[in-house]
């Protein structure tokens, strides 16, 4: 029959059937088959969509969920006698699908559903777009960040290297007075920017009361506190006497340590116990490796360079022992896995620095063992090649403190993994029975659904069969129907569901009870993007 | 199209035509009914091989219409107290009825029939259900037995049992 006929027919069935004539017998339209099937993953993206009902229908409203959350209408369909023929968007991209349906039989009830399938492979949603970043206090962040490097590192480890090499040149003591000085202008900048990128407000807001409230309650509020006594006692070591000034220096070192140890992600990471004396060996090692440098080849120039040169190599082997240990502790508990080394901007971070690190090792490591010796023996052009080295293994390390300054952008994997895995849940109490219900990861996405069944009185509930739908109205998708599995703990389980997009779902439970009962219960839950 | 829509809207909370039904919507208690299972559908598409009915409590005197082409069968037991019959007491019989071994095409209609006693004790002004489980091939199960709960109706439900609407006793 042809569909222009069909529809005055169909009109006129169901105003009949509106007016209530018994002897009509029509039926809610159901759905038989779908191709693609509800579930499947198909190589290439399919040329069609077929949805077969148990008869005739028309379509209401039919929409198509992307991977990337967004939804479009679908309106090009035909209609076959009771099967319909969808022709989806050319082009569609790899990832999972939900085609949402909705559509009206004879019988002028509307039915709805949803059919789930993948191009390619499963899931492939896009990664929520982060919230709006603001590149100037970002830039401030950053900037401020690596003036305190230099200041705890440079500042303070030179001030330190008093007690290790002996006393500093001239040059040598400016150069840590700079550094020292360079720390504690960037302190009052890196807590302001620390409150801007709180609220999230703009440098504009700098001056702002509420912006320096909001640092003041972070913890790099300790930070800068610590960093502040650190280059405190940098700087007096300048005017303290020979072996007071070296105690100072040496104070500014662990204080500097204690300070970078007080806040950022890898001091907050468990176990507690590990990471910050971590954190804290790692920082104050840098200080006493990087802050020697300027001190050596300031002494290189003049007659005292050969002790201190012998100095330097006869402790710096511990030195950087520690460095390397509490690096490689941070590396593993903060990336986690290998994979996420690559796939994190963290992980790749750490490359970039590892890279650089090995670069200044490289050249840490022709001055031992190529320089040193001849170096120490008075050579005068060996101590002026290594004098060049010196500054290039600097100009390194500062690109290493700038580098390392990116982490405080970049969630690393261990929370990122964390976050992202957070379940969500909702317990569903009625009179008949109660669930409740863990859908995990609680965001968009492949999920897993997990169910506990109890009677009215927190029973256990002996259930025959267990129906999962959810349904989102306000994004338009219709039920998601998936039928539960139950695991040898009791526990019913939905592994190969995808919810399209965030926001709130609808969960309804169809309990089988016996063959002849069955109760349902229904609420809602919200699931992130 | 935009007619259909509007009225398909209209026709939501419209008359219920659910899967499988009963074809005599109402009945008075005290007296006899002839219960016709309106059959139209296979479970999604696959033919009926079975279908289980249900005897609800307080319909007693049952007796199933046999059907060619079909095994009868019935599941006797206790019911939930004595009732009256005619003057008889009453306490045990007819509890499930089952026609199996036929094959029901989705494509065609058939229809299942019995008859029982509606008794004084059940309320007038109330639906009767009738739960009823169809069985197809392939092991698909359709199970029209949910029924609703207070301020709902048939429609509200995706698996209706079908129902009978109960009058005052003539």
């Amino acid at each position: 029959m042809p569909s222009w006929f069909r529809r005055p027919i169909l009109s006129l069935l169901v105003l009949l059937a509106c007016l209530g004539m018994p002897t009509l017998a029509l039926a809610h339209a159901a759905l038989n088959s779908a191709a693609p099937a509800d579930g499947s993953v198909l190589a290439a993206a399919p040329g069609r969509i077929e949805l077969v009902f148990s008869e005739p229908v028309s379509p209401l409203a039919l929409r198509l969920v992307g991977p990337d959350g967004a939804a479009r209408t679908l309106d090009r369909f035909v209609l076959k006698d009771s099967t319909l023929v969808i022709s989806p968007p050319a082009g569609l991209a790899n990832g999972t699908y939900t085609l949402s349906w909705r559509v009206v039989s004879e019988d002028g009830h509307p039915v709805g559903g949803a059919l789930v399938f993948s191009i390619g492979a499963p899931g492939g949603r896009a990664p929520a777009t982060d919230e709006p970043i603001d590149r100037s206090v970002r830039l401030l962040v950053w900037l401020s960040r690596l003036g305190l490097y230099l200041g705890l590192f440079l500042g303070c480890g030179a001030a330190a290297s008093r007690a290790w090499l002996g006393p500093l040149t001239a040059g040598a003591g400016r150069f840590a007075t700079a550094m020292a000085v360079l720390g504690l202008a960037s302190l009052p900048v890196a807590l302001g920017a620390q409150g801007l990128d709180a609220l999230g407000a703009s440098v504009g807001a700098f001056a702002q009361p509420a912006v320096w409230k909001a640092a003041a309650a972070t913890s790099y509020v300790w930070t800068v506190v610590l960093a502040a006594a650190a280059l405190a006692a940098a700087l007096a070591g300048r005017w303290l006497p020979g072996k007071a000034a070296a105690g100072a220096g040496a104070a500014s070192v662990l204080l500097a340590g204690l300070a970078l140890a007080s806040s950022g992600h890898a001091s907050a990471a468990q176990p507690q116990w590990l990471m910050r004396p971590a954190v804290f060996l790692h920082g104050s090692m840098i200080a006493a490796w990087a802050g020697a440098l300027v001190p050596l080849a300031f002494a290189l120039r003049g007659q005292a360079g050969g002790g201190a040169l012998r100095r330097f190599s006869g402790g710096i082997a511990p030195v950087v022992a520690l460095l390397l240990l509490s690096g490689t502790v941070l590396a593993l508990v903060q990336v986690g896995t290998p994979a996420a080394l690559l796939a994190t901007a963290y992980g790749r971070v750490l490359l970039a620095k590892l890279f650089l690190v090995a670069l200044a090792f490289l050249l840490a490591g022709f001055n031992r063992w190529r320089l040193t010796q001849r170096a120490e023996a008075g050579d005068r052009p060996a101590a002026r090649l290594m004098r060049q080295v010196i500054a290039v293994e600097l100009a390194v390390l500062v690109a290493v403190f700038g580098t390392a300054a990116l982490w405080r952008f970049t969630p690393p994997p261990r929370a990122i993994a964390a976050a992202q895995a957070q379940p969500a849940s909702v317990h569903i109490h009625t009179l008949q029975a109660m669930a409740d219900v863990t859908v995990s990861p609680g965001r968009a996405g492949p999920v897993a659904v997990d169910v506990v069944l109890m009677d009215g009185a927190f029973g256990p509930l002996p259930a025959r069969e267990l129906g999962i739908s959810f349904s989102n109205p306000a994004a338009g998708i219709e039920p998601i129907e998936r039928r539960a599995q139950r695991g040898a703990d009791g526990v019913w389980r939905v592994d190969d569901l995808t919810l399209p997009v965030p926001g709130r779902w609808e969960v309804e439970l169809e309990i089988l009870i016996s063959d002849f009962e069955m109760r349902r219960i229904r609420d809602s839950v919200v699931i992130r993007p | 199209m935009k007619h259909l829509l509007a009225l398909a809207g209209l026709l939501a909370a419209g008359p219920a035509f659910a899967h499988v039904t009963l074809e005599t919507q109402s009945a008075p208690v005290g007296s006899t009914y002839k219960a016709v299972l309106r059959v139209p559908h296979g479970c999604k598409g696959a033919a009926t091989t079975k279908i289980r009915v249900r005897i609800p409590e307080g319909v007693i005197a049952v007796k199933p219409m046999p059907k060619s082409g079909w095994t009868l069968e019935t599941v006797k037991g206790k019911y939930d107290k004595s009732y009256d019959y005619y003057g008889t007491p009453t306490s045990e019989g007819v509890k499930e009825v089952v026609w199996s071994g036929g094959r029901l095409l989705d494509e065609h209609y058939d229809e299942f029939v019995l008859r029982g006693y509606l008794t004084r004790d059940l309320k007038a002004d109330t639906t009767l259900y009738v739960p009823v489980v169809q069985e197809c091939e392939g092991g698909a199960v359709e199970r029209w037995i949910e029924i609703p709960a207070a301020g709902k109706v048939a429609d509200d439900y995706k698996f209706p049992a079908p129902g009978v609407k109960l009058t005052p006793a003539k």
